[in-house]
């Protein structure tokens, strides 16, 4: 296929994408695997780093050392979640890729690794804040009945509070994985060959760029609306409570 | 769903193990594919590509014609990585690469952190403009005076830019792309840029055209300005001796002709 003339702005875009469609079909899994690795793994961490920030602390009866070792706990779970949320991941992707690929440590650190870990504890950050809000969202009263009847702390924790504001979560956790498509096309400054860098390579030659983003600003919009429209579903079918109407 | 996730495990795997080869019988370019004629991406392989390591398509353009001719003289495996520019640096600090061919100016702020070859091609520098701009026939430097210009963040033409009498100086773009986009839709009214980049933009986009000047007309440059240079870690002098040999066996007829074939090539 030749390349359309200047004034063929539909034409070129069909030309890029026939031409190119390898890199940015390659591109697209990249963005998917990103967001499918970052959200889940995000997910998983955020639990265990959300349970480290609302830790229960008693006052009267634990020893002064576990009361400091906990509130340490605590502070550093914050101090995590203050400082990735309160940097932009483009800046966490230049510092994380080229401070470890300088160190020369690992012989798989490239830049995909790199930015599948890079979005991954950056969503950590944000799932936990998303969990707290669901933790905050459970009435005192579940845990309070948890221990009337006999429950430790622990144990009221783990069985009943943690289920419902798991629950709660959920739309959450779904928008955050709907930004998480968007939102690694940072990635694309370390040379991850996501969806962005794909479609970036593909005007390299002719230098039709507006036209190969609109082929990006397609894709991405298919996905994200494929991916919301999947996150409701879910969320009906988990049944979060009943919903008001709207 | 799982022989999805399993085939990109191995892609993982693939790139994870291409990338620990023995760094002195290969050559591991680093190059941005994004800056033609110089270097750029491609799906469809000829031969003078190379293929790209860790991604789909090959790399085209003077940058990997002249890779594969060091290589070659100097009997190493080519290895040709895409990076982006702000990484290239970085990434030659690291040993991701041993290299940067890339279109690379050799200035004297890079050359405190990296050493550079012998010029491996020297250019002139030109403004890009719209075929309908008022300033299609200027002629010296003052005709731009009050232009809306823009340039590639931390370029040579970047700096060149404010050698313009009261030019508006727009905040640098990321890449050429976007510098082309500016100034077709007349966010800019013109960018600084070598003339072989200028003639594969113009190449491509038809409302574009470029202004060139007389020596006396045009940018104070030096030497080291208007030419690329392959750009190698500080202590990597063994390669930068072998490399400067090879390099001062290609002619200047030589090196035109592989650049007028690249942007033969480009469009």
């Amino acid at each position: 296929m030749e390349l359309p003339d200047q004034s063929e702005f539909l034409k070129t875009i069909i030309y890029l994408f026939v031409t190119y469609y390898k890199i940015i079909l390659y591109g697209l899994g990249v963005t998917i695997l990103l967001s499918v690795v970052g959200t889940i793994g995000g997910f998983v961490l955020a639990l265990g780093l959300t349970q480290q920030r609302v830790i229960h602390i008693d006052k009267k009866r634990e020893k002064r050392f576990t009361r400091i070792l906990k509130q340490t706990l605590k502070s550093l779970g914050n101090g995590y979640v203050t400082l990735f949320r309160g940097t932009p991941m483009i800046v966490q992707a230049m510092i994380i890729y080229y401070g470890i690929a300088t160190l020369d440590i690992f012989s798989w650190w490239n830049p995909l690794t790199a930015g599948l870990i890079i979005v991954t504890i950056n969503t950590t950050a944000y799932i936990s804040e998303v969990l707290r809000g669901g933790l905050q969202a459970v009435p005192i009263g579940q845990m309070e009945a948890s221990r009337s009847l006999g429950l430790t702390h622990n144990q009221a924790m783990r069985k009943v509070v943690w289920p419902q504001a798991i629950k709660n979560s959920l739309p959450g956790i779904g928008n955050e994985f709907v930004v998480n498509l968007k939102d690694t096309a940072v990635l694309s400054v370390i040379s991850v060959v996501d969806l962005f860098y794909a479609v970036k390579q593909s005007a390299s030659a002719t230098y039709r760029t507006i036209e190969a983003f609109v082929i990006a600003a397609i894709i991405y919009l298919i996905i994200t609306y494929i991916s919301s429209k999947f996150v409701n579903y879910l969320q009906k079918r988990v049944g979060t409570a009943k919903v008001v109407k709207v | 769903m799982k022989k999805f996730l399993s085939i990109f495990v191995l892609m993982m795997f693939g790139i994870s193990l291409s990338a620990c080869a023995d760094s002195r019988e290969t050559l591991v370019v680093g190059l941005e594919a994004a800056y033609a004629p110089f270097n750029w991406s491609t799906q469809t392989a000829n031969e003078h590509t190379v293929r790209l390591d860790g991604q789909i398509g090959y790399a085209d353009g003077y940058d990997v014609v002249v890779a594969k001719y060091i290589a070659e003289k100097l009997n190493m495996k080519l290895v040709v990585k895409a990076i982006e520019w702000d990484g290239l640096i970085p990434a030659l600090q690291a040993n991701t690469i041993d290299v940067i061919i890339a279109g690379m100016s050799p200035t004297a702020e890079r050359a405190l952190t990296v050493n550079f070859s012998d010029i491996y091609y020297r250019s002139e520098q030109v403004m890009v403009v719209l075929k309908t701009s008022q300033y299609v026939n200027a002629t010296s430097l003052t005709d731009f005076s009050g232009a809306k210009v823009v340039a590639q963040l931390g370029t040579l033409q970047d700096d060149l830019t404010d050698q313009i009498p009261n030019v508006n100086h727009l905040t640098p773009l990321e890449s050429y792309g976007a510098i082309t986009q500016a100034v077709r839709s007349g966010e800019a009214d013109a960018f600084v840029a070598e003339l072989p980049v200028a003639q594969s933009i113009i190449g491509t986009n038809s409302d574009l055209t470029f202004v060139q000047f007389d020596e006396e007309n045009g940018f104070v440059v030096t030497d080291e300005q208007v030419s690329v240079s392959i750009a190698f870690r500080k202590s990597d002098t063994e390669l930068l001796e072998q490399i400067n040999e090879v390099l001062a066996s290609i002619t200047t007829e030589q090196r035109n002709e592989w650049m007028n074939d690249a942007l033969d090539r480009q469009n």
